[in-house]
């Protein structure tokens, strides 16, 4: 028998403290774990969305509202001297509109639909709720709260939403995926564009088929994939020289997005592109700003995670070590005796540390398989106890509770819902190092007070 | 041969100065199966654990086979401990978590033993002091104290040392189970030529040994021989001649 079987089967020699001692343990494990996991899970959420966000700047008109009519656009020639700033690698330039179908009911202040009274020949393919009392009982698509009350008729459709920019490639900050035909490029005038998938099927359009707006014979380039997205589907993309001729609206711009060459750079330039364009002219926002603020709730349940990860592995290491400096003062007999018979301390020593460390792995496999069911409903725990006392305080400058951290988790298009833990080998690889850690902290005095035995010990009651 | 001179072992109780085992001199032959008798704190269980190495005098040599075991590095006395000499206690200190066999393993196993080898000897070893190939897979609570005793004069004899330390070896034994624990280590010193120093306060078995010596307040009181014991260890040896 080694030295390493005689201290598993020394862990088990008073069966109703190993029971103990391993439920303790496994509670400290599992502990760990969920805490393990629940950190991974929220660094790497926060790394998804910096790493989707971070080095961006929005600028909009001062004041200016998708919704309103009494803005003043910023300028291409404006934005030209963002480009020049130091640090900005890429500045996408869109001017967005809504035109009305052709026919349809005119509720121009509904969604700010364009003031220049054109129109699309095309149909938006989002349903609403039409020809009840507040929208109420038509049938399909969303309930629409008209301002100043009334309702929708039965034939109306709601406006398409139209988006000149220079960089046609994406939308709303998403990258679009070509279904068929092709892109177009953002920086010519060619009377093309691209439309969604949804918005082909309802108005049969394939690549090469033409429709009208602002009484101007659009050529489908591409048609593009918008899923499920509903803010995708009623979207036609032109480049923004296309828009801006069409809508009589030559160089004006109504956001922009640059880029910055680093995080680092990110507040510096910010500075830059606000002092550019004055507060008069433009709201500059930085996304850094916006995540950080957004992301404190999410840094609250890393932090929690992470002290939490630290008092398991600690409370874990104290039980061991308790447990081992009981079972060591309870057998210095039997330590004599080995040291009498020849043993050295180091054999001693090891034979209590496998001891220890069966103890622990026993606790560890406990605790890991209740980590594992566990980790879920905690983490969900977490979240929700964390977007509860961050509501007040999101709410600031989120526009409502919990709106910001909400706007945070879904940058990648995710839910708060879908916040789960995923577990890795390297995790499991870390419990085992945990418990390993454990049990050599939880030992280490134990194993240097079996070296301070001396061999007379067994003489003791001779 | 085991030759012990002037030695002195002083005990620390506080602010108290205890002399355990005070000037202390004499010699064991090798093969001699020898008694240390006194009466409870006289010295002899401490005298007993600086022969074993188990603790270091506070002046004196101890020479064993020429060499004074008092100067021996940690790591020599580990070394000595376990090849040199076996153990043999009152309340026979087997692992309790161990079977027969293992706990004659032990010893064995700390010297680098291969498994078969030992497991081998451990085998040979209690099947010669009368523990059946059942009992050897029993753990000590399952085995009487004479049978336990047997036990551990086997793991005492499994590196084959050349000096044997019994303290108390018949103390929790009765008296007939006592007698043949003693014939039993008469028969080792007398086949084996290995050197027994017993501790005990029965004189009877004091009688069946080949030398005897008494112990007073840490101190030599006297000592005798004896020589029919080592050839017929049945019969009761001579009354014991003390000499200061």
């Amino acid at each position: 028998m080694s030295t390493v079987s005689r201290g598993v089967r020394n862990a088990f020699r008073n069966t109703i403290r190993s029971g103990g001692v391993t439920i303790i343990l496994a509670l400290s494990v599992g502990l760990a774990l969920v805490m393990l996991l629940s950190l991974k899970t929220v660094q790497a959420r926060i790394a998804s969305v910096k790493a989707n966000l971070g080095n961006t700047i929005s600028i909009s008109p001062s004041g200016f509202s998708n919704f309103s009519d009494a803005n003043n656009a910023l300028t291409t020639a404006q934005l030209d001297k963002v480009k020049s700033l130091p640090h900005i690698t890429k500045l996408v330039e869109s001017l967005q509109d809504r035109l009305p179908t052709t026919g349809s009911p005119s509720f121009g202040k509904l969604g700010g639909d364009s003031s220049s009274g054109a129109t699309t020949s095309l149909t938006s393919p989002v349903k609403l709720k039409t020809g009840g009392n507040g929208g109420g009982s038509g049938a399909g698509g969303p309930r629409v709260f008209i301002r100043g009350g009334g309702q929708l008729p039965a034939n109306f459709t709601p406006p398409v939403s139209i988006l000149g920019t220079t960089d046609p490639t994406s939308l709303n900050g998403q990258p679009i995926t070509i279904k068929s035909g092709s892109t177009i490029d953002g920086s010519k005038d060619t009377g093309q564009a691209l439309v969604s998938t949804d918005m082909a099927t309802k108005n049969n359009l394939k690549v090469g088929s033409t429709f009208q707006a602002y009484n101007a014979t659009i050529t489908v380039a591409g048609i593009f994939d918008n899923g499920t997205n509903l803010g995708q589907g009623d979207t036609v993309i032109f480049a923004l020289p296309t828009v801006q001729r069409l809508s009589g609206q030559a160089g004006d711009v109504t956001s922009a997005i640059a880029t910055v060459d680093t995080v680092d750079n990110l507040a510096s330039a910010t500075t830059a592109v606000q002092n550019t364009l004055g507060t008069d002219n433009a709201d500059v926002q930085n996304a850094q700003q916006q995540i950080t603020q957004a992301a404190q709730p999410l840094e609250n349940i890393k932090t929690v995670s992470l002290y939490s990860l630290i008092g398991a592995l600690v409370t874990g290491s104290i039980i061991i070590f308790l447990t081992m400096l009981m079972i060591v003062r309870e057998r210095r007999r039997e330590i004599g005796v080995l040291k009498a018979i020849g043993a050295s301390n180091a054999k001693i020593a090891s034979q209590f540390v496998a001891e220890a460390l069966t103890l622990t792995l026993s606790g560890a496999v406990v605790g890991v398989i209740g980590g594992l069911l566990l980790s879920n409903p905690v983490l969900r725990l977490l979240v929700q106890g964390s977007a509860t006392a961050d509501a007040g305080q999101v709410g600031k400058f989120g526009g409502g509770a919990s709106r910001g951290f909400t706007r945070l988790i879904g940058a990648g298009g995710q839910s708060l819902q879908s916040l789960h833990t995923v577990v890795g080998y390297d995790v499991l690889l870390y419990g085992l190092g945990a418990a390993l850690l454990i049990a050599i902290l939880g030992s280490a005095v134990p194993a240097f007070l079996i070296a301070k035995v001396r061999p007379a010990e067994v003489m003791r009651g001779e | 041969m085991l030759t012990v001179t002037n030695l002195i072992k002083e005990l620390n109780s506080g602010s108290v100065t205890v002399t355990a085992v005070n000037d202390i001199s004499f010699e064991i032959p090798e093969g001699k199966f020898a008694a240390i008798i006194g009466k409870s704190g006289s010295g002899k269980s401490t005298l007993l654990g600086l022969l074993g190495a188990l603790d270091k005098p506070t002046s004196g040599a101890i020479l064993v086979d020429g060499d004074d075991i008092t100067k021996l590095s940690d790591r020599d006395l580990i070394k000595y401990r376990r090849d040199r000499i076996g153990f043999v206690f009152q309340a026979y200190n087997l692992v309790p978590n161990l079977t027969a066999l293992e706990n004659v393993m032990l010893p064995m196993e700390f010297a680098s033993v291969g498994r078969a080898q030992r497991k081998a000897r451990a085998v040979e070893l209690l099947e010669q002091v009368g523990i059946s190939a059942a009992e050897q897979t029993r753990k000590p609570s399952r085995l009487s104290g004479g049978q336990q005793q047997r036990v551990a004069i086997a793991r005492a004899l499994a590196n084959r040392p050349k000096l044997i330390l019994a303290d108390e070896p018949t103390g929790n034994l009765d008296s007939a189970t006592g007698k043949l624990i003693v014939n039993l280590l008469h028969e080792l010193a007398r086949s084996r030529k290995t050197t027994i120093v017993a501790v005990t306060h029965d004189l009877e078995i004091a009688r069946q040994t080949d030398l005897t010596f008494q112990l007073a307040d840490g101190k030599l009181a006297g000592q005798g021989s004896h020589h029919a014991a080592a050839a017929k260890p049945d019969r009761p040896a001579e009354p014991v001649k003390v000499r200061s």
